[in-house]
This record gives structure tokens, sequence and C-alpha cells, in this order.
């Protein structure tokens, strides 16, 4: 009970120190927005009135204080460039994102463990070194490189031309395929050297630890080996991983797909926010994101303490 | 790979009992025989060269003239072609390993000298029953850092600074020292117990002495692997800067070039891309194979796995 509470406190904290930061940052040494709402010609009174309904004429303390009112009662108040609400920009934008990152998020993750255990497996032959080889390969290519490469390949005509060279037109099964396509090879691809990376020094672990070499010497199969012992007992490090990147892969990694490919999603508005000033969105996907991921620490502990009794 | 009599000793005493040997000796015939170590170390001595030549105004000063046509090909002048201003691609990309090397080394030496301090301090005063305020205050902003999605972090403060040439290095500096911080603090923690340090306690050294002097001279593993994968993050996160418009200014970069070239490729022009991808795939490749020689030298126990 005590570390429970203990852990929320702490999670508390964090949220304050994120929200302060983000703050800081975006809202009070961000863009001003008066002079792009008002047009030319302004009188005084008409600049102070704008300034006003921004609450820029407010004190730091009193505005920083109505942001977190506004994150924990999920009123997030209405974008100043289009008006929209932000709850229902979130509703339009986020299931953009997801249905845009996850496939490559889940494809990408898995083809990390399957490669990491093949090379855990079989370590120091040269399957081992052609994975490892690829994965720090694979680790030296930009995003950015791997984006534009695959669309020369795969959206041209310069290549292959078969999919869309961008935008996210999406109706129905083909179609969202068509679009999805591109970005989730990408995503793949440059998520792929480090997850591999990753997984391979997990397994590598787990299999050097005394109880394995023990189901080895009562005669395991190797598959049961890679697959009762070392993969299930691996699975605390293994969640822990994905748990912490979705937040970070679907804001940060939609940042640049959605920008580059032009599709609508919350990565793409968060960007025009900071570019814009658009304060209400900025604040409103910066806070939630820390909510969620402080939410998803306090959870991962939680059911660590539930699962693992080593844990203390 | 441990000799079976290494294996033995290793359970006898464990750990710390070789740290005397990691001498500087040891790891350099270590880092000689292993063969992709060295290409990568020869990589970044080449590109350093090629940087300094930039600096020193002998390569790539002609990296703004534009007094070629529109996308010409390559030709005796133009030796990789010109790109849609009529300026020389060779030149541009010469010129960007001097960029690219300011900014990997800015970013990667001060992050990894913040990320040094701040996880020595942290490291010192933690208690191991929690409650000292020093230590609890390092990593509630460590936490907080790792907290705000990466990209949307470099980019406010980017666009917070803008106008400011150091604006994107402040932002990469500011997030990147936190894994350095991390480790460093729990190496701290495992070393501030051991012998050489208490008995500099004993004799009345004052903390920041002990800190500088002594522990974290034995952190500098710890310090040179996490400083060349800082400069390859620090360039990996350049390209997506300048691609959002957030990068070098009154400058060029592989980054830059690669912005420019989202639209060249779309028109069949692929000499910006293709030469800005390869410098950067190059140097990237470099820095990762000199950090993981790195790391398998400096700890043996990490390389076995």
């Amino acid at each position: 009970m005590r570390i429970i509470l203990h852990n929320i406190i702490h999670g508390l904290l964090l949220i304050l120190g994120v929200t302060l930061i983000s703050f800081l940052l975006m809202v009070w040494f961000g863009p001003d927005q008066t002079y792009t709402l008002i047009g030319k010609n302004a009188t005084a009174s008409q600049i102070m009135e704008v300034r006003h309904e921004l609450n820029y004429d407010q004190p730091f303390m009193r505005r920083y204080l109505d942001y977190l009112v506004e994150l924990f009662t999920l009123d997030l108040g209405a974008s100043n460039s289009s008006g929209e609400q932000v709850n229902s920009i979130l509703r339009r934008t986020l299931p953009v994102s997801l249905a845009l990152m996850l496939p490559g998020f889940i494809i990408g993750n898995l083809l990390g463990i399957v490669l990491g255990l093949i090379a855990a497996f079989r370590k120091g032959t040269w399957s081992d070194r052609l994975i490892t080889g690829l994965s720090v390969t694979g680790m030296s290519i930009s995003f950015l490189i791997i984006i534009i490469g695959l669309q020369v390949l795969l959206s041209t005509p310069y290549g292959l031309n078969l999919f869309p060279v961008r935008g996210w037109q999406v109706e129905d099964l083909s179609s969202y395929l068509a679009y999805v396509t591109v970005p989730t090879l990408s995503l793949i691809l440059v998520t792929l050297g480090y997850n591999t990376r990753f997984y391979r020094a997990v397994f590598i672990e787990e299999s050097s630890r005394e109880h394995i070499r023990t189901a080895r010497a009562f005669g395991a199969s190797p598959a049961t080996l890679m697959w009762r012992h070392v993969l299930k007992n691996s699975l605390v490090p293994i969640t822990t991983r994905i748990m912490f990147s979705i937040p970070l892969v679907v804001i940060s990694g939609s940042l640049l797909i959605e920008s580059y490919f032009g599709i609508p999603g919350i990565g793409k508005v968060s960007f025009d926010a900071i570019t814009s000033g658009d304060q209400p969105i900025l604040k409103a996907v910066v806070g939630l994101t820390a909510v969620i991921f402080v939410l998803i620490q306090i959870a991962t502990d939680f059911i660590y303490r539930l699962v693992d009794p080593r844990i203390s | 790979m441990k000799t079976p009599q290494a294996l033995t000793l290793s359970r006898v005493f464990p750990a710390n009992a070789f740290e005397s040997d990691k001498g500087r000796g040891r790891v350099w015939s270590k880092l000689r025989r292993d063969k992709a170590g060295l290409l990568g170390l020869v990589i970044v001595t080449v590109f350093l060269l090629l940087s300094l030549g930039v600096l020193f105004g002998w390569l790539g000063q002609g990296w703004s003239i534009a007094d070629g046509g529109r996308w010409e090909p390559m030709s005796v002048n133009h030796w990789l072609g010109t790109n849609l201003l009529g300026q020389d691609i060779f030149q541009r990309a010469v010129f960007s390993t001097r960029t690219a090397f300011e900014i990997g080394l800015a970013v990667s030496l001060l992050s990894t000298l913040l990320g040094a301090l701040l996880g020595a301090l942290a490291g010192w005063y933690n208690t191991k029953l929690g409650g000292n305020w020093v230590d609890g205050s390092i990593l509630w902003l460590m936490g907080v850092l790792d907290s705000i999605p990466f990209y949307l972090f470099v980019a406010a403060v980017a666009y917070a600074l803008q106008g400011w040439p150091w604006a994107m290095h402040v932002a990469m500096i500011v997030t990147f020292w936190t894994t350095t911080g991390r480790l460093v603090r729990a190496e701290v923690m495992r070393i501030k117990s051991r012998g050489f340090v208490l008995s500099s306690r004993a004799i009345g050294l004052p903390v920041p002495v002990i800190l500088i002097r002594h522990v974290l001279p034995n952190t500098l593993h710890i310090l040179l692997v996490q400083a060349s994968m800082a400069f390859v993050a620090a360039i990996k996160t350049e390209v997506i800067l300048s691609f959002l418009g957030l990068g070098v200014q009154d400058s060029v970069s592989w980054g830059m070039m690669l912005a420019e070239s989202t639209q060249e490729v779309l028109a069949g022009h692929f000499n910006n891309f293709l030469t800005a991808s390869f410098m950067l795939f190059i140097l990237l490749l470099g820095f990762n194979l000199l950090a993981d020689a790195l790391q398998d030298a400096f700890d043996p126990r990490q390389a076995s796995l």
C-alpha cells in the first residue's frame, strides 16, 4: 500500500514537472498569436481585447494553474487557429495516427524479437554476425533517407509505382492498405535495427542464467529452451520496452511520417501547432502524453509486483 | 571469449576484482584486434580530416555559389551535378562534413559533460534509503525530460529559441544528457564505497575534488561510449529538424540537402539525395562501429553478451 502511494506521489510530481516545462517552453516562450489573429491597423484597445481573450494578460501562475485544471477536467478549449474544439481534433486525428503507426510498431517489434531470438540462439555463428551487422547498418540510416528511398522505390514512376505518393484518403480496406504500406515499411526499417539489438541482448542475458543451463542439462530441446525458458522469462524487459515506446513512437514517429506524407494525424497537428503557436492544441498533446506516460509507468510497476514476487 | 581460467577466477572474485587490469594497454590491444572497430575509426578519421580541411578553407568553399544551371548532371565543372539553384552538390556535401562535426561534437561533448556531472552528483548523494534531495531532484529532472515526446520537445525548444543559431544544439543537449546521467549515477553508486574513494574521503578532500579527480575518471568507459552514441543521435536529429525547417541556419548540412531533395526526387533528380545519404550513412556507420568496439573493449562483461 505504501509503495503504491509512493508511486502515485512520484507520478504526480513527474506530471507537474512535464506540464511546467512544456508550459514554459511552448506557451510562455512560445509564439505570440496576437498579431496573427487581428488584422493590420488595430487599435490599442483591440490589441488588449485579443490579448485578454488569449489570456496573455494573466500572470504566469494563474495561467499555469488554469492549464492544470483544464488538463484534469479534460476541458481543453478550442484551437486558436481553426476554432475547432481540441477534444474533437483529438478524436479526429488520434485514430488516424494509431491506424498509421500501429501496424509498423507491432511488426517491427515482432520481427525484432524473432531476429533477436535467432541471433541470441546462434550467438557467434555467421547468422548472428549477419543479423548484428545488418542491425548496425540499419541504425546508421537516417529516418528521412528511408522514407524518401522507399517513396521513390515504391510510389513513383522511377520505381515500382505501386502506391500513392502521399496523402490519406482512406475509405475501405484496400485504400487503407495502399496508403499505410510505405509509412509502415519505413517505420519497420527504421526501428528494426534498434529493436533487434535490444532483444538480442535481453535474450543473451537471459540464456546465460543458471536455470537455462539446468534445463539444457536436463535435455530440454533447443526449441523448448528458447520458447519456454528464455522468451517467457524475458517478458518483463520486453513489455517494459513496448509499453514505454508506445506514446513516444505514436507522437514522435508520427510527427515526421505525417508531416512527410501529409497525413492528418496527431503528429502533423502538433507540429503545425508548434509553428503556428496554437497553444490549446500543444498544451493538450504534451500534457496528455505526459499523463499517459506516467500512468503507464505506475501501471507497469504495479503489474511487475503482481507478476514477479522478487521485485520489492 | 573468456578463458576457462578467467571463468573460474571471475566466479571467485566477481566483477570488481578485475578492475585493476582495466588499463589503457589492454583496451587498446583489444580495440586493435577488432576489425569492424578499426574500420569505424578509419572512417571517422577520414571525415574528421575532411571537416578540418573545410574549417581551414581548403575544401568545399564554393558551397553557396550558384554558377551552374538548374539540376545539371555530373560534369567536369560540377562533379556530382547541381541542385535546384545551380549550386554544386559535391561542394555542398563536403562542406556539410564540417557542419556535421560542429553539431556532433558540440552536442556530444556538452551533453556527456552535463550527464557526467549531474549523474555523479546524484549517485554521490544517493543514500539507498531514498530521501536525499540532490539525488531526488536530479532523478526527477531526468524523469521529466524523458516523459516529453522527444521530437516535440526538440522542435519546441528550437522554435522557442528560433533565430538563435544554437537553438537546435541546446535542444539536443538538454534532452540527450539523461541517458549518460543514469549510467554514470549507477556507476558512481557502485564505486563510491570502494577503497580509493573512502580513503580520499578519510583524508578530508572536498567533495568536488573527489568527484572530479577520483570518481569521474573511473566512469570514462561510459562517457566515451555515450559520447560517440550522442554524436550519432545528434546528426540524425539534425536531419529531422532540418526537414521540419528548424535546422541549421545560413549554412548547409546533409539534413538540409535531404530536405531539398524531398521535392527533387519526385521530379527524378536524385544527385542531392544520393550524395547526402551516402555521406551521412558512411559517417554514422563509422561512429556506430566505433561505439560498439569501444563498448566491447572497455566492458568485457557486456562484450561477452
